[in-house]
């Protein structure tokens, strides 16, 4: 008798809710399989780099200025918040360098460059995207392009092993140069001779 | 939500960074096309190159060989042969010198050929020779229009080189300087405070030089710019390649973050090189034997792309001691502070075959110098020092 209890209708409400798993899994698999992915692109979501650091440990990375006093890159010690992984600290350390110096050094970078979007290839290859800013406020010469490619391209490498290579780009796509004069067609790999001793 | 736009504009920018580098493969890779079709009486093959180029051709045997030379590298592009007499088309190269060659059925052709200038066409026309009855070959030389191959056209070409006149210059053995003032037109360059534009710094110092240099020395001066106008980086390198040109200087006036940054450097070129550009040297090094084959259309275009992309590369040393003695004279003469000489990755030098400097003058971005940057005297000072320079490594070339 207790076998009829399961009627047709019973039936067609097991089958149903059975697919509504299996979807719901499947969606949620997607999900979680994109999380996977996504530790090669920056996951903050705020713009603010202290918005997200509540109570996370925090990394100290050297940032490389310009000093009125030589041709040198300057180093500048900066705490920012820890991983957690290079890219979201690369990230967080371009912004950082954007900034400015606390100590009275000259940064190479206009003070209006946005960073849009950081990520690195696993060739080590990080592509830095600025926005037009970079090109626009620059004060072009071989001087100044040297010293704003060199303080991104030897502040990345040089606080990230995985970075050997820097490629800038501006807006999302490729540029010529900055001003007229520092091929960004190639990626750069670093010039620490540049640095300060 | 976010972490997805991010996706999808990583994606994005990864298919706009491929489609841009397409582009530029594309867009620096002129085409040298090659065609054969019969005509009523003669078979004509048409080389066409991008610009006016010198020519050559050699008869030997069944193949016609047209040879010629290029700094610029090319992608070869055949159409398919229409034709009884032509057999194939076919190319080889090495560094600078390209060979296609026109494979005939057979041996027993005479062969004509002219420039269609406007269109930097070389046109060879192809006439068929009869068979020669075995004894007869030196009358067949001595008489190359038999019978059979009886055309309006007139005296038979002689079967050795025919020098087709190209770069008129080059050909009368003359030899070509090319000066780039950098920057020009919309694109100014670095502004001093006192509003002076690098631009015109850089045409200033330029036309001294080039006074200069054509008064006192044999040599033809070819400017990338000879007033207020833009000329792309890439045509600046393209204008010394096309004219052969046997040095590059091109003169700027610097700028920097500092203000106090002051004094004249000369730069040449850093490769920049990564692990892969060591290996493609390398592999271009030791392969340089198979250029000279012919090879597949599809290594055609690896192999000349990065003798494109590199040009430079091979002149390196020669560059060094270049801006080596044109920054000793100018410390000498200036009077600026010694910044030395020194590598970085230029744009405007890549593509130069040929030793390749850039000369920066003075610190737009200084007061003083720029002050002294806009004087007639310092002008003519910068220009002469250069002059100096280009005159001892002409001296120790020789």
């Amino acid at each position: 008798m207790k076998k009829h209890k399961i009627s047709p209708s019973q039936w067609t409400l097991f089958g149903l809710s059975l697919i509504a798993v299996l979807v719901l899994a499947a969606v949620l698999f997607r999900g979680t399989g994109g999380e996977r992915i996504k530790p090669a692109a920056p996951v903050r979501a705020g713009e603010e780099p202290s918005a997200t650091a509540p109570a996370r440990e925090s990394k100290s990375v050297q940032l490389f200025f310009l000093s009125e006093d030589d041709n040198y890159l300057h180093p500048e010690k900066r705490e920012i918040p820890a991983g957690p992984s290079v890219v979201e600290e690369a990230d967080l350390t371009i912004r950082e360098l954007i900034r400015g110096s606390d100590k009275g050094y000259i940064s190479p970078l206009p003070p209006e460059t946005k960073l849009r979007q950081l990520f690195v290839t696993k060739d080590g290859t990080a592509y830095v995207d600025f926005s037009r800013e970079i090109m626009e406020k620059h004060p072009s010469g071989s001087s100044a392009e040297l010293a704003t490619v060199y303080s991104i391209v030897n502040t990345l490498a040089f606080n990230f092993k995985p970075i050997k290579k820097v490629f800038i780009l501006v807006e999302g796509s490729e540029k010529e140069t900055l001003g007229g004069h520092i091929n960004l067609s190639r990626p750069f790999v670093p010039l620490f001779s540049l640095n300060a001793r | 939500m976010i972490a997805l736009n991010r996706t999808t504009a990583k994606r994005l920018a990864f298919f706009s960074l491929l489609f841009f580098s397409l582009l530029a493969i594309s867009s620096a890779q002129p085409t040298l096309q090659v065609s054969a079709e019969d005509h009523d009486g003669y078979n004509r093959a048409i080389v066409a190159v991008p610009f006016s180029l010198p020519f050559e051709l050699e008869k030997d045997g069944n193949l016609l060989l047209v040879r010629l030379t290029s700094r610029v590298s090319f992608r070869l592009r055949t159409e398919p042969v229409k034709s009884r007499l032509i057999k194939g088309l076919s190319w080889a190269k090495t560094n600078n010198l390209y060979i296609i060659i026109i494979e005939a059925r057979h041996e027993r052709f005479r062969y004509d050929s002219f420039k269609v200038e406007n269109k930097n066409q070389l046109v060879i026309d192809f006439y068929e020779l009869a068979a020669p009855p075995a004894p007869q070959e030196k009358a067949a030389e001595a008489q190359p229009a038999p019978p059979a191959a009886e055309e309006k056209k007139e005296p038979p070409a002689p079967q050795d080189l025919i020098p087709v006149e190209g770069d008129p210059l080059a050909a009368k053995g003359i030899r070509t300087i090319v000066i780039d003032p950098g920057h020009g037109g919309l694109e100014y360059g670095a502004k001093g405070k006192f509003g002076t534009l690098e631009k015109d710094i850089t045409l200033a110092v330029s036309l001294r030089l080039r006074t200069l240099i054509e008064k006192n020395l044999a040599y033809h001066v070819e400017l990338t710019r000879d007033r207020d106008m833009d000329v792309s980086l890439e045509n600046r390198a393209a204008i010394a390649n096309n004219h052969r040109a046997e040095l590059f200087i091109s003169v700027h006036a610097n700028s920097s973050y500092r203000s106090k940054a002051s004094g004249s450097e000369t730069f040449f070129l850093s490769l920049n090189a990564t692990d892969e550009d060591s290996r493609r040297l390398a592999y271009l090094e030791n392969n340089s034997a198979d250029l000279e084959k012919p090879l597949s259309s599809k290594d055609q275009d690896d192999i000349q792309m990065i003798l494109w992309d590199m040009a430079q590369s091979a002149y390196l040393k020669q560059s060094q001691r270049l801006a080596e003695i044109i920054q000793d004279e100018l410390n000498a003469l200036l009077g600026t502070r010694d910044r030395g000489i020194k590598q970085a990755p230029f744009k405007v030098l890549t593509g130069v075959a040929c030793p390749a400097v850039l000369v920066e003058s003075a610190f737009i971005s200084n007061p003083q110098e720029e002050r002294e940057l806009a004087q007639a005297a310092f002008q003519e000072n910068v220009a002469q020092a250069i002059y100096r320079g280009l005159v001892r490594y002409i001296k120790l070339l020789s």
